[in-house]
């Protein structure tokens, strides 16, 4: 066996030797977190790029007034404090003193109201504005105060807020119009480097008001094909990675010296039907929809079993029992009765859209979907797209069905209000609302009571699966892989590698 | 009737041959529903199942019979490859010729267009054509098509150049041959041997073109399957299911293997040389 | 001379021909800019906002307009700003290209160090045992998809042997010659494996063709010896199909090789462009196909001239 060993790691490396690479990685700077992920941010605004893969870089580099911690809790940031006054029309934040850019200028209430006010500005282009439009004007008393003043109660304003497109950027930066292209943010980490869909550099902020980091510096590299990141992790060119189809992820546990984190995040795969195109603007149908399809083993088949069968609700606190939803249970022979209540005996066609991996296990469920519906006569055809060919159709509307995973927010408001209210930007995509979604939507927002709001969009929740425009299928898990010696990382909902602040190495 | 009897009488022919015939039997069998079980059926209680006496080449992700797949993958394989081939081998031939024999202004204008074809990045011009006309098996064989156009005008156009200037063709054009005789007579049969290797190259890329393009998920639209989209389907279940890369894989490679030695058995027949030299 | 400047002359109106197709396709393509950097949360834009992006990522106007626009940079140089990369078309680019041309001409050699004596030896062997042998070799190498042997490589070596290249940060050649052929060694083991299969069977092809010709013969029958019939008089008269495979092949390698990119993670101008397209970075796009254009023009020249000089038949001028 020893014989056997050796021979094998001898071999090992004459072939490193021949290819010019050490087989044990050099361990000179070792505070430096050899990282990796498979999608590379696009950009560096941090109020225009929406992409996942730019939310986990900005959010190391920039900071917002409040953040959320593992159990989705609001906590603080560059805010040390804040306060609802009692009617709800006014936000007040306290700002940390010691927060400060990496330029080392302090971060004040004028930089507060700046960052807003960039948001707020149509020229600017930012999709979170729509999560903003209820601040009627910013004061700031003292350079540590910022009040925010609403022109309705809005209880899910302050999770927008922790949103990195929500980020304070220096008042000075925005006057230079070099926000984008200069990252002056006040985190924990300074981008020092980028080469994009190559790698980044990111140094450690000495003065960053949260302490000092565990790392002195991270490197990322990006390597898009997550087999060759796991091969990377195995011979431990790499510490730490972002991994996203849970068929290479699931292979990590099996390596002796490599561990995998997972947490089930807020995002949720569903299947959207359109109830504006026919049969689906028959009720019936869309019920029969979700009465035939097994959700669990949409589940296994094309995440292997990994995640949790949903509803609309991802918040863990809000959630209902989904047993408890419209045929959560599958149930073909009530499935098949409403297709023949509604004039569809025999089925009928219809074409399902996905994106080709976007998330990587589309394909699949498309193809588990379409082989129970068959079962009540309807018959799919599936059209994999380039992502942006996707989202495309998808903006427009143009589909009868379509497998997405869409984004979730720890605030049901903020989650759904795009959709199910009555003046949602996205409702041109939803294309169902009714009364009492659009009212229940109403309540949710300004109800601050977390009870009273808990039952509201439980009621919501109840409401909308019966309805069935979409059919909620499952919540997957967020992934990370780390060598074992890698400490501290605490993987949260929101999928947020901010925790890599406060990541060492043994 | 004399190539079958020269294919039969060719040692590599009979091999190739026999290769071919079994694929397109095993992809008529396919096409008839003939498998040993449903190819698009799913059962979820033998997902990724190994290889064993009631599936012999395992089961995939989604429970279905990976022999069964492999029978219909190869009759979808097969026509993306057969037609795209053919039309781009039509079409080859016709610019490179007509480019050898005009030569210049035509021969200039017919080889830059073919330029910007092959400078054209394949991935956009598949996206691009898939976009105007959504994905599918006539999508891919139209973006494979277009894409090897340029491959085979350039590969007639070059051995033509230096056909045609040889003594035969001076000597039939001396004697008054039409230009058509000439055409036809002369360098098209000359380039019989170099054409059909070049069929048999290009039908083995195709068929890894489709994979590419599988790949990319702008192939083969599932749950359809084709032996290029069964095996970029398995790249990241290489190390839980083997069986899902090497069937597919070997089934590709064999096939290959097959119209690569009948097209050497027919470039031995059909090339006049070695007809006057048997004779 | 004369014809190399005709066909040099005729570089600008092809380069005006793909930059218009391109220019127009990669617009037609459904999605733009604004889709590719929000994706979905592009529908919570007002139409202000829309407005605002698109004048960000000037794709605002007209197409003509736009191309129009372009093209005045492009005269004076200018081949715009990428919107991913935030840098100078050109610039980025040129940072990509020595790895890709590097991979090609490594890919090359290879291809045709381990092809052509391959494929003369399988010719000179014909349909004895040894033929078949090198011709079962090379069509292993043809039918195996490039994804599928990169993986296998990566795999083994990581799994069976703890070692890979280093993969992430490269390492430029005059930077660190050695780590750089470590980086490169596999990917282009990867790409000239199929390459070589291809050379050696389109070499073995040529070769039979050549020896069966009459003056190959007369040289026999005056005696010349079998090792100068097939390398003096031989091998120049089969060698056009090669020079023409090869010239193709490494044009379109030049274009870079985005499924080996992406697995090696190595920042070639394939995945460059691939990535430009997903992310609708309409500059980068159109520089980099007029770029892989010229390349692929002068490599055509090259392949051109390069048949004047192994078959003197062949005259240019004629016309």
């Amino acid at each position: 066996m020893v014989q056997h060993l050796s021979k094998k790691l001898l071999s090992g490396m004459m072939l490193a030797a021949m290819l010019g690479i050490a087989a044990v990685p050099v361990q000179a700077d070792a505070t430096t977190l050899h990282m990796a992920w498979s999608q590379d941010a696009t950009g560096l605004d941090p109020h225009k790029q929406t992409a996942f893969s730019s939310l986990r870089l900005l959010e190391l580099i920039y900071e917002p007034l409040v953040r959320l911690d593992a159990s989705l809790q609001i906590v603080p940031a560059i805010a040390d404090s804040w306060q609802f006054s009692p009617d709800g029309k006014e936000l007040t934040f306290k700002l940390n003193p010691k927060a400060k850019f990496q330029n080392g200028a302090a971060v004040t209430s004028a930089d507060v109201k700046a960052s807003f006010e960039r948001i707020l500005d149509e020229k600017t282009g930012a999709a979170a504005r729509a999560n903003f439009l209820s601040i009627a004007s910013i004061d700031t008393p003292d350079p540590a105060t910022v009040v925010f003043h609403l022109s309705q109660p809005d209880a899910p304003i302050l999770t927008a807020m922790s949103d990195v497109n929500a980020a304070i950027v220096p008042a000075s930066e925005i006057t230079a119009g070099s926000i984008g292209t200069a990252t002056v943010g006040s985190g924990p980490f300074k981008l020092e480097k980028w080469d994009p869909n190559s790698k980044e550099v990111l140094v450690a902020n000495k003065d960053w008001a949260g302490g000092a980091t565990g790392v002195d510096g991270i490197e990322i590299s990006v390597l898009p094909d997550e087999t060759a990141i796991l091969a990377a992790m195995r011979t431990k060119q790499i510490d730490f990675a972002l991994l996203n189809d849970p068929l290479v992820a699931t292979l990590v546990p099996k390596e002796a010296s490599l561990q995998l984190n997972r947490v089930p995040v807020l995002a949720y795969h569903v299947l959207q039907l359109n109830p504006s195109r026919k049969p689906m603007t028959e009720l019936k149908v869309r019920q029969a929809i979700s009465c035939a399809i097994d959700r669990q083993e949409v589940l296994d088949t094309a995440s292997l079993g990994e995640g949790k069968v949903t509803g609309p609700l991802t918040i863990p606190a809000l959630a209902t029992d989904p047993s408890q939803l419209f045929c959560y249970k599958r149930d073909v022979e009530k499935a098949k009765q409403l297709m023949t209540e509604a004039g569809y005996p025999d089925g009928f066609s219809a074409t399902v859209i996905g994106a080709t991996g976007e998330p990587p296990t589309a394909a699949a469920e498309a193809q588990v979907i379409q082989s129970q519906l068959a079962e009540i006569g309807v018959k799919l055809d599936i059209r994999m797209m380039e992502l942006n060919v996707y989202v495309d159709a998808w903006l427009k509307g143009d589909f009868d069905m379509a497998i997405a995973l869409n984004g979730g927010r720890a605030d049901p408001y903020t989650m759904y209000n795009r959709y199910w209210t009555k003046t949602g930007n996205l409702q041109k995509v939803a294309n169902y609302i009714d009364d009492t979604l659009d009212s229940l939507m109403q309540k949710g927002r300004t109800e601050t009571d977390p009870a009273a709001r808990k039952a509201i969009f439980s009621d919501f929740e109840k409401h909308i699966t019966e309805m069935s425009p979409w059919i909620w299928l499952y919540t997957s898990y967020s992934y990370t892989a780390q060598q074992k010696n890698v400490g501290g990382f605490e993987p949260v909902p929101t999928g947020s590698l901010f925790s890599l602040a406060k990541v060492t190495i043994q | 009737m004399r190539i079958f009897r020269g294919v039969f009488a060719h040692t590599s022919g009979r091999i190739g041959g026999a290769i071919v015939a079994l694929y397109l039997l095993l992809a008529f069998l396919g096409m008839l529903g003939l498998t040993p079980h449903n190819p698009l059926m799913q059962y979820r209680i033998d997902r990724l199942h190994a290889p064993d006496g009631a599936y012999w080449m395992g089961t995939d992700l989604f429970g279905r019979d990976v022999a069964s797949r492999l029978m219909t993958g190869i009759g979808q394989s097969f026509t993306v490859a057969f037609f795209s081939v053919a039309f781009a081998a039509l079409a080859g031939t016709v610019l490179g010729l007509a480019a050898a024999w005009f030569g210049r202004r035509w021969d200039g204008i017919l080889m830059r267009i073919m330029d910007v074809l092959l400078a054209f990045p394949a991935i956009l011009l598949a996206l691009l054509i898939i976009a105007v006309a959504g994905p599918g098996t006539w999508t891919s064989i139209v973006a494979i098509a277009i894409v090897y156009t340029p491959i085979f005008t350039r590969v007639v156009r070059g051995p033509a150049l230096s056909l045609k200037a040889r003594e035969f063709v001076d000597a039939a054009r001396t004697f008054g041959s039409s230009p058509t005789y000439i055409l036809t007579r002369h360098l098209l049969l000359n380039l019989v041997a170099p054409l059909t290797v070049q069929v048999t190259l290009a039908l083995a890329w195709a068929l890894l073109t489709e994979a590419g393009l599988s790949f990319l998920g702008l192939g083969t639209q599932p749950p359809a399957a084709s032996l290029g989209l069964m095996l970029s389907d398995s790249r990241n279940l290489m190390e839980t299911a083997p069986w899902l890369m090497i069937f597919p894989g070997v089934t590709i490679m064999i096939s290959i293997l097959g119209f690569n030695l009948l097209g050497d058995a027919l470039r031995d027949i059909l090339d006049p040389r070695m007809r006057r030299s048997i004779a | 001379m004369n014809y190399l400047m005709r066909r040099l002359a005729t570089f600008p109106l092809v380069l005006i021909g793909v930059s218009i197709v391109v220019f127009v396709a990669i617009r037609m393509v459904p999605g733009d800019s604004i889709t590719a950097m929000l994706g979905t949360e592009a529908g919570l834009l007002t139409p202000q906002q829309r407005d605002a992006l698109a004048a960000y990522f000037g794709i605002d106007q007209p197409w003509f307009i736009q191309y129009w626009h372009w093209l005045l940079g492009l005269l004076q140089g200018n081949f715009g700003i990428s919107s991913t990369y935030g840098k100078p078309v050109l610039g980025v680019i040129l940072e990509r290209f020595p790895l890709t041309l590097e991979l090609a001409l490594l890919s090359m050699i290879i291809a045709l160090v381990v092809g052509m004596p391959a494929g003369v030896f399988a010719a000179t062997h014909n349909e004895k045992l040894s033929d078949l042998g090198v011709r079962m070799i090379a069509m292993i190498g043809q039918s195996t998809p490039n994804f599928v042997l990169a993986l296998l490589i990566i795999y083994t070596l990581s799994a069976g042997f703890g070692v890979l290249p280093a993969m992430g940060e490269f390492s430029p050649l005059w930077q660190d010659p050695l780590r750089n052929l470590g980086q490169l060694l596999l990917p282009a083991v990867t790409l000239g494996f199929a390459f070589a299969a291809s050379v050696t069977r389109i070499s073995r092809s040529a070769m039979l063709d050549v020896l069966s010709d009459d003056y190959v013969r007369t040289a026999r029958s005056k005696g010349a010896s079998a090792r100068s019939v097939i390398w003096r008089h031989a091998l120049p008269n089969a060698l056009i199909p090669v020079v023409t495979l090869s010239g193709i092949e490494f044009g379109y390698l030049l274009g870079g090789a985005v499924i080996v990119e992406q697995i090696y993670a190595l920042p070639g101008l394939g995945r460059m462009v691939l990535d430009a397209i997903l992310q609708r970075d309409y500059a980068l796009v159109q520089g980099s196909v007029l770029f892989i254009a010229l390349n692929f023009m002068v490599v055509n020249l090259l392949v051109d001239l390069t048949y004047v000089a192994l078959d003197p038949r062949i005259r240019l001028r004629e016309h």
